[in-house]
């Protein structure tokens, strides 16, 4: 245990150092996802917000009700870059003596997922609370569910990116996973329509991503005033979707190790 | 003007993009655009049930919201496109390790720069002849248009893009960085240019931005002949505005791209 807290500071520790060498990186990191979160907030002003087919929002709360969206949305998609930017381990070669040191491979990865979800979100989280406060009567939620939900929704994001980073111990193709992972993403786990309304096409699409279920959680419980009891439904799947992700981590790992140690060679495709 | 360099050019880009860029960078942007198009599909069919504003049709003379963003999303294809290759076309040459030859030749830089803008232009009307076809499930109507309008605007609004894409040219030779600089502006545009709002919605001081941008008032035009039917002769004041601004544009960005290419020559190892 102390060996894999240890791999896992130093691995939060190298990637600090890696991302913030400059300031630049605040850019990608909170100015992108705002301007995108405007772009949405103004071209929902071209519909009549009084009418829409989901009950709570309003006038007043709709930019609540996005801003929810878009940041549980930062959290996973910032994983979606740090599994990008792990991708590079193996271009630069680290990754070789990452595996050819004794140090755990979970801890590996998950310090890497941890650490740039920590990071990267920490802005955009600031701003959402702030914004919270600002818009504070619109909001109707109690504190013990709101808590336990961030709880599972901080270990679920670590979780998916670590699977992410998982995939790269594999291959050397990363540009996939912009393809699927960055716009589908962001309109299928209904960020900005419930995916309640979806058809079911889309509806079965959406049950792929993690972020579906944390987006749905974390609206109900800020907007409606959810108890954990009314949402046992939705944590009852967060913690399947966990089992399901740590089991293909541990798998995926297994098989590298095996794969490495007979071929000597990181690549299978 | 000098052809032959717009004619070398014109080969030179058109062959790299045959040989050494894939199809999949072409699916990609095809793909966005796609994307975008079915974000605004989701909240128009499936939240509002087509429940617009009130001051939708005051503000854009048309109820066809598809149409609208539609239209506007394939407009800023073009403008991310043209960015992407002309801005990005002497930094590319630094990187490729070919702008110390290219400066050592007698190039001009206008031949240059609009021999890029063409091979752009051929490339990107392809992509969105295929994603006016994928557009059409969604509701794209374009029995309205009228053709010679359209055809203005275009060109107009080409100019415009151009214009745009010089100053953005300028800024990554400088900094040497493409992908920040890049990225920032586009979010940027995608904001303030009524790509899938009209821009009154935004604070006052975003709309006079706005208003100095052409592109905004490009992808007016771009409407107005499309799905409205506007003639040339209803257009005439937009068509000036836009020319004016994106002159002044292409005119700063000229003279600021030449100390540029000095600045970049000198760090060239550095």
């Amino acid at each position: 245990m102390r060996a894999f807290i240890k791999t896992l500071l130093a691995e939060i520790k190298k990637q600090h150092k890696n991302y913030f060498h400059s300031k630049i990186i605040y850019i990608s990191l909170f100015l992108w996802p705002l301007l995108s979160f405007i772009t949405t907030y103004y071209s929902f002003q071209t519909f009549d917000l009084m009418k829409s087919n989901v009950i709570y929002i309003t006038q007043g709360n709709v930019i609540i009700y996005l801003l929810i969206g878009y940041m549980v949305m930062s959290f996973f998609r910032s994983l979606v870059q740090s599994a990008w930017n792990f991708s590079f381990e193996r271009v630069s070669g680290t990754l070789e003596l990452i595996y050819l040191s004794p140090t755990n491979r979970a801890a590996v990865l998950l310090g890497n997922a941890v650490a740039s979800l920590f990071e990267s979100i920490i802005v955009m989280l600031v701003f959402s609370v702030f914004m919270l406060i600002l818009k504070k009567e619109e909001i109707n939620a109690n504190v013990i569910p709101c808590v336990v939900l961030f709880l599972i929704i901080m270990v679920m994001a670590s979780l998916w990116g670590m699977f992410l980073n998982s995939i790269f111990l594999f291959s050397r193709d990363s540009g996939f996973l912009f393809t699927i992972l960055e716009e589908p993403m962001e309109i299928f786990s209904g960020v900005k329509v419930p995916t309640e309304l979806f058809p079911v096409w889309a509806k079965v699409l959406s049950v792929i991503f993690p972020l579906t279920y944390a987006i749905e959680g974390t609206r109900r419980v800020l907007l409606l005033g959810s108890s954990l009891y009314d949402i046992r439904n939705l944590i009852f799947i967060s913690l399947i979707i966990i089992s399901i992700l740590i089991s293909s981590i541990m798998i995926i790992i297994n098989k590298v190790e095996k794969h490495t140690r007979m071929t000597g060679n990181l690549t299978l495709f | 003007m000098d052809l032959q360099i717009l004619i070398g050019i014109l080969k030179k880009n058109l062959l790299t993009q045959y040989r050494a860029y894939p199809m999949s960078f072409f699916v990609g942007n095809i793909l966005t655009g796609l994307y975008t198009v079915l974000g605004a599909w989701f909240m128009y069919k499936l939240l509002f049930e087509g429940r617009l504003s009130s001051d939708f049709f005051e503000l854009t003379k048309t109820n066809d919201y598809m149409g609208y963003v539609i239209v506007g999303s394939l407009t800023y294809l073009f403008v991310v496109r043209t960015c992407l290759n002309v801005s990005r076309s002497l930094i590319t040459e630094l990187r490729e390790g070919t702008l110390e030859a290219l400066m050592l030749a007698p190039f001009k830089r206008v031949e240059y720069f609009l021999g890029n803008m063409l091979v752009q232009t051929m490339t990107t009307t392809m992509e969105i002849v295929i994603s006016l076809f994928i557009a059409i499930p969604f509701g794209l109507n374009l029995s309205n248009i009228n053709l010679s309008g359209f055809i203005v605007s275009f060109f107009i609004a080409l100019y415009a893009f151009f214009g745009v894409s010089m100053i953005l040219g300028c800024i990554m030779l400088y900094t040497r960085d493409t992908y920040i600089s890049q990225n920032t502006l586009f979010a940027f545009l995608f904001l303030v240019s009524g790509i899938t709002f009209p821009t009154k919605y935004l604070p006052e001081w975003l709309n006079i931005c706005a208003n100095f941008i052409p592109i905004t008032e490009g992808v007016i035009l771009i409407r107005n002949t499309a799905l409205l039917g506007m003639g040339i002769e209803d257009l005439l004041y937009s068509y000036m505005k836009v020319f004016v601004l994106s002159t002044i544009y292409i005119i700063v960005g000229f003279g600021v791209m030449k100390r540029c290419e000095e600045a970049a020559l000198e760090k060239i190892n550095g």
